[in-house]
């Protein structure tokens, strides 16, 4: 095998050296691929360079055959590395089908049901930067008169932020109740982000309860961005304050809590800063820009004109999002 | 994407600017230099932010852990110039009110 | 065991009086141009690893029959300050990362055989084996 190869390139080399032909040189580059296919060294391909070189050329002097062992020496290194990039290469792969079946498993773990609740008509989308999403959406209904949905963020993204968000998960499971109220339910989940989180991490969370019957949202939020209202009678945009900490950062923490009365064609709109704190090359894309997407849509469903603001802003970024991207829209028809 | 972090230590005070922008690439730059500091006991730091243009969620991690850090510890941090859209930042998130904190004044942005 | 000799590393030309025990021994035993290249280069990362972790210690190298096979067995050792995580050290791409060379798992890609003894804070001791083929 070795000596088959050696013999083609022997002879490969002699043909060039006579002829110098592009042809020549184009069998040589065929070669040089079915030696990297087969693993070979650098320093071996020098060294059968020289091989070669000596059987068509004996009469060359000492001193071309001394540079050779040089080469050969300097080539070791170069293949060292070479061997370390390729198995580097295998291990990359090996992560990325970790991660794979990693953001499988979140999908999973995240999966949420939008609610089924009269009058109301609810949009979603929520897009990863990457594999993983470090931001969280999940809803609670009967599927009758109560619809909650919490919207959370945590800082950073990848990895570490999907791993800190099935915390929130499991705690938004322990209230088996649609009508959870948001001052308890953002105080019970701060607790448990408190106690198991570093210094430097903490989530926003917006939580919101709408009841059907009244047409009433009741919301709090833990040092969410303000969720948006708009209202259809005089068509203009509020932003709904709330007070409350970050989750995280302190052990107790009384939230908020506050409550909108929704009319027909209403909507609140809650988001995460990947929409909020988009920039484009003129700087920040301003929240009336935001508001204008929504408002050319107004009439449309919920969904459509979630789809239609994640379209726009990523057109105005040059499809180049910085965060996890998360938008909840919730219409009262 | 730039970051400059300036800092001067006088009788267990603190002292410094921040300039640039905070975010995911530039925070870890700003995290070491504070470290340094953080398991001091009852320090003062006063950061003049002013010239901070721009400053996501991560950057805001820094500041909180250094908090933290120097609270346990006894001691104390202001942060002073911010911008409106900084003094947005942690209005919304709540930190403004258990933070010392001071927007820029009149003349600034 | 045959053609034993050592080497005592403690400056920068000690690396190279390894090397050339190294190639000797190699040439003596029949190894070709390109894997007495190998086995020097490989001597020569492991007695740089002495001198600039441990400042001292020492190359020994010699020529082995096993089960029939020929080849040349490296030692390399010294009592500095061990390796406090060998997995760590013998992962690609941590030191080639800050600029340290081919290191440990470059030398065990050379060579056919390679094992570590090291206690933290008493030492480290390398064998390094490659059979002639």
């Amino acid at each position: 095998m070795v000596q088959k190869i050696e013999s083609q390139y022997r002879e490969i080399l002699k043909q060039y050296i006579q002829m110098q032909s592009e042809q020549n040189l184009y069998e040589g580059q065929n070669f040089s691929r079915k030696l990297i296919a087969e693993n070979t060294s650098p320093e071996d391909v020098i060294s059968m360079h020289k091989a070669a070189l000596q059987e068509l050329h004996e009469e060359m002097p000492a001193q071309v055959w001394h540079s050779f062992d040089l080469l050969i020496e300097m080539m070791i290194s170069y293949g060292m590395a070479l061997q370390e990039r390729q198995s580097l290469i295998k291990r990359q792969e090996e992560l990325r089908v970790e991660m794979d079946l990693a953001a499988n498993v979140q999908e999973t773990l995240l999966k949420t049901t939008l609610p089924n609740v009269s009058g109301l008509d609810i949009g979603l989308l929520s897009i990863p930067l990457r594999k993983m999403n470090g931001d969280y959406v999940y809803f609670i209904s009967d599927h009758k008169r109560y619809a909650g949905v919490a919207v959370a963020d945590v800082i950073g993204k990848g990895l570490p932020a999907a791993l800190c968000m099935s915390m929130i998960k499991f705690g938004m499971d322990t209230f088996n109740s649609p009508n959870a109220r948001p001052e308890e339910v953002l105080s019970v989940i701060n607790r448990i982000v408190e106690k198991s989180i570093d210094d430097s991490m903490f989530v926003s969370m917006f939580y919101g309860n709408y009841d059907a019957e009244t047409a009433r949202l009741t919301y709090g939020s833990a040092g969410h961005e303000p969720a948006i209202l708009y209202r259809a009678e005089t068509n203009s945009f509020f932003e709904l304050h709330a007070k409350g900490l970050l989750l995280g950062v302190a052990p107790n923490v009384a939230y908020g809590e506050y409550d909108v009365q929704l009319n027909e064609n209403d909507m609140v709109i809650i988001m995460t800063d990947g929409v909020t704190e988009g920039r484009n090359e003129d700087g920040f894309i301003e929240r009336e820009v935001i508001f204008d997407l929504i408002e050319a849509k107004k009439d449309q469903p919920a969904q459509t004109i979630a789809q239609h603001v994640f379209n726009e802003l990523e057109r105005m970024q040059n499809a180049e999002l910085k965060d996890d991207f998360s938008i909840v829209i919730c219409k009262k028809i | 994407m730039n970051i400059q972090v300036d800092l001067t230590e006088v009788d267990n005070r603190v002292t410094g600017s921040i300039s640039g922008e905070i975010d995911a690439h530039t925070a870890p730059v700003l995290r070491e230099k504070l470290e340094v500091f953080q398991n001091r006991p009852s320090l003062e730091a006063e950061l003049d932010l002013s010239e901070v243009n721009y400053m996501d969620s991560t950057g805001l991690g820094v500041f909180v852990a250094f908090y933290k850090a120097l609270n346990n510890n006894g001691g104390h941090v202001k942060l002073i110039g911010l911008s409106s859209r900084l003094k947005r930042l942690f209005d919304i998130t709540g930190l403004g009110e258990i933070m010392d904190i001071e927007a820029a004044g009149k003349g600034g942005i | 065991m045959s053609n034993q000799s050592s080497v005592d590393i403690k400056s920068e030309w000690d690396i190279v009086a390894a090397r050339q025990l190294g190639r000797n021994v190699a040439k003596e035993l029949g190894f070709g141009t390109v894997d007495q290249a190998r086995i020097t280069t490989a001597i020569s990362e492991l007695a740089r690893n002495i001198y600039l972790y441990a400042g001292e210690g020492k190359v020994e190298i010699m020529g082995i029959v096993e089960n029939g096979l020929s080849g040349i067995l490296i030692i390399a050792s010294d009592e500095g300050p061990g390796i406090p995580d060998i997995r760590r050290v013998m992962e690609d791409g941590f030191s080639t990362s800050g600029g340290l060379g081919a290191g440990l798992p470059g030398v065990k890609r050379l060579m056919d055989e390679f094992k570590i003894d090291t206690v933290h804070g008493e030492g480290t001791a390398i064998k390094a084996t490659k059979w002639l083929r």
